[in-house]
């Protein structure tokens, strides 16, 4: 022992070597110490749910700033960095995350994109909304802007993720969490998006109620376009459902007599009341055009085009808004199609048996009154009629056998009456034609069935061979 | 601390061999010793300054590099002791055989 405390008086001058070799340790191993403990202080904290974490390494003295979500995981987070092997000291500059007093989160849809505002409880609920934003929003630009703050309602994902689905069917408009109330504004997609809408709402997750659903239908619209050129009627756009539907093509298959129907319509619910009624004169008025559109929106009909002659327009002009239901609105937008090429009386004589070959003048069963859905041939026979001036013509009725065969010849008068009576109404000089009932006398097919019955009963134009 | 022994061990191997060198040179060294009063000033030194780092005082980087020479310093001493009780071994040897 003596000896040792004897040498130890003469071991100092192994100081300065060692001195020189502290100098070159400390150069050398201090960024491969900073390095081992940043990426294992790094690793530590793998597991712990924290926003904002940055770690600094001095020598062997951690700086770690965070911001947690529970002062439990505060703690914990701390604890982890602190048990790293080789950390000598952790300069704990973690804090709480900010709570969010009220706690809002909103979801907003435009034109463009859709952008989430507000506030997430965590980052792995943040992770989820915006997942659930891009699945629900397929094809659409999802713009995160979502901080994170505490204090969310109990089931916020489960809401949030509900409320997306829900924007998902708007066109534009804004879904917002406040606390726990839900409130949803702006346009729904397609027809029936709101009234869907107004239903998943009813699942909202517990603790959640609906403050405000103010989300608006698009409006309900049903086309029909006219096409002289193609002879083609097209129909487009709503119908409330398949029954409908059906009544609506069978109206303007009697009513377009010469023009080939394409049936381009959907089904779906949000049709205003007395939606059937409403088309179908409307369809009835466009039947009288040239070439027109008709655009039924919401309780609001659009006619425009051109009708074959003045008094037509006149006509339409001011029945259209008296033959709708109570409640619609009428926007006539008639002009007169310039007057077609006089023709002689051959021509005309021609002209009046393709359309009466194509379409038959209609009349109520056993009367005189005419059918509404004849007013579209009567305007193409009228127009006719105008083309050859000069011409002078029979307006000739027929009926079928059925019956007492003096009421058919008092019928089939008639009837040639009620179309004189158009005739005249148009604008036709009451000289140049003349009514005239053959009763069943002259049929054109056998009355013993129901279709040669059909053929029987009608109405010609014949025209006078010139004096 | 194992992990600092495995990332250092280099380090601290040089300054036990620098130790184990003057421990075997103090042996036969006849140039000047530290006087017995300044070894108990430098051991009461020596104790502070374990203190200090016990206390983990110095921050950051200078607290590493002062923990490092304190490690250091550690190893030179168990050097130089293992060096001197080795080298004494020896020349005791080598008296005996004279005698």
């Amino acid at each position: 022992m003596h000896g040792f405390y004897r040498w130890s008086a003469k071991w100092w001058p192994g100081l300065v070597p060692l001195a020189v070799l502290w100098i070159v340790a400390a150069w050398f191993s201090t960024p491969v110490l900073k390095a081992d403990l940043t990426s294992r202080s790094t690793a530590a904290l793998k597991s712990t749910v924290l926003d904002k974490t940055q770690i600094s390494v001095a020598g062997r003295d951690v700086n770690f700033a965070a911001e947690a979500f529970s002062e439990e995981g505060r703690r914990s987070a701390v604890g982890s960095v602190e048990a790293v092997p080789g950390v000598r000291l952790v300069n704990d500059a973690t804090r709480l995350v900010a709570e969010a007093k009220p706690f809002v989160w909103v979801a907003e849809r435009d034109n463009v994109r859709v952008t989430l505002w507000g506030t997430a409880p965590l980052p792995a609920s943040k992770a989820r909304i915006a997942e659930a934003a891009k699945t629900a929003l397929a094809g659409t630009e999802v713009s995160d802007r979502m901080g994170l703050k505490r204090g969310a309602p109990p089931r916020f994902d489960g809401a949030a993720v509900l409320l997306l689905e829900q924007v998902a069917k708007l066109k534009e408009g804004k879904a917002t969490i406040m606390d726990g109330n839900v409130s949803i504004t702006g346009m729904a997609r397609d027809l029936g998006g709101r009234e869907a809408i107004a239903a998943a709402l009813k699942n909202l997750p517990e603790g959640f109620t609906v403050a405000a659903n103010d989300v608006k239908a698009p409006p309900y619209v049903f086309r029909a376009n006219k096409d002289p050129v193609a002879n083609t009627l097209t129909l487009s756009g709503y119908v409330p459902d398949n029954n409908v539907h059906a009544a609506l093509v069978a109206a303007a298959q009697r009513k377009f007599t010469n023009d080939k129907i394409i049936d381009n319509l959907k089904a779906s619910i949000g049709a205003p009341g007395n939606f059937a009624p409403a088309v179908t004169s409307a369809l009835g008025a466009l039947s009288r055009l040239s070439t027109g559109t008709l655009v039924v929106n919401d309780r609001e009909v659009k006619l425009s085009g051109d009708a074959l002659y003045e008094a037509a327009a006149e006509q339409m002009r001011a029945g259209l808004a008296r033959e709708l239901p109570q409640g619609w609105m009428a926007k006539p937008e008639i002009s007169v199609k310039p007057a077609a090429a006089p023709v002689d009386a051959s021509v005309c004589q021609q002209l009046f048996n393709q359309n009466l070959t194509k379409g038959r003048v209609r009349f109520e069963t056993a009367s005189a009154s005419i059918n509404a859905d004849s007013a579209g041939l009567l305007d193409r026979l009228v127009e006719i009629a105008m083309r050859c001036p000069t011409t002078k013509f029979d307006i000739v009725g027929h009926t079928d056998s059925d019956g007492d065969p003096a009421f058919n010849q008092t019928l089939s008068e008639k009837r040639a009456t009620a179309v004189e009576d158009y005739l005249i109404k148009a604008g036709l000089p009451g000289d140049r034609f003349e009514a005239i009932g053959y009763g069943a006398t002259l049929p054109l097919a056998t009355n013993d069935t129901e279709d040669g019955k059909l053929q029987n009963r009608r109405i010609e134009f014949v025209v006078r061979p010139n004096p | 601390m194992t992990i600092l022994a495995t990332l250092l061990w280099d380090w601290l191997l040089g300054a036990f061999v620098i130790g184990f060198c003057m421990g075997w040179v103090a042996v036969v060294y006849r140039g000047p010793s530290v006087p017995k009063v300044w070894i108990r000033r430098l051991s009461v030194l020596a104790v502070v300054i374990l203190a200090i780092a016990a206390a983990k005082l110095v921050p950051g980087r200078f607290g590493y590099w002062f923990d490092l020479g304190i490690a250091l310093f550690g190893f030179y001493l168990l050097g130089c002791a293992v060096g001197s009780w080795l080298r004494d071994i020896v020349v005791t040897r080598q008296q005996a055989r004279f005698r």
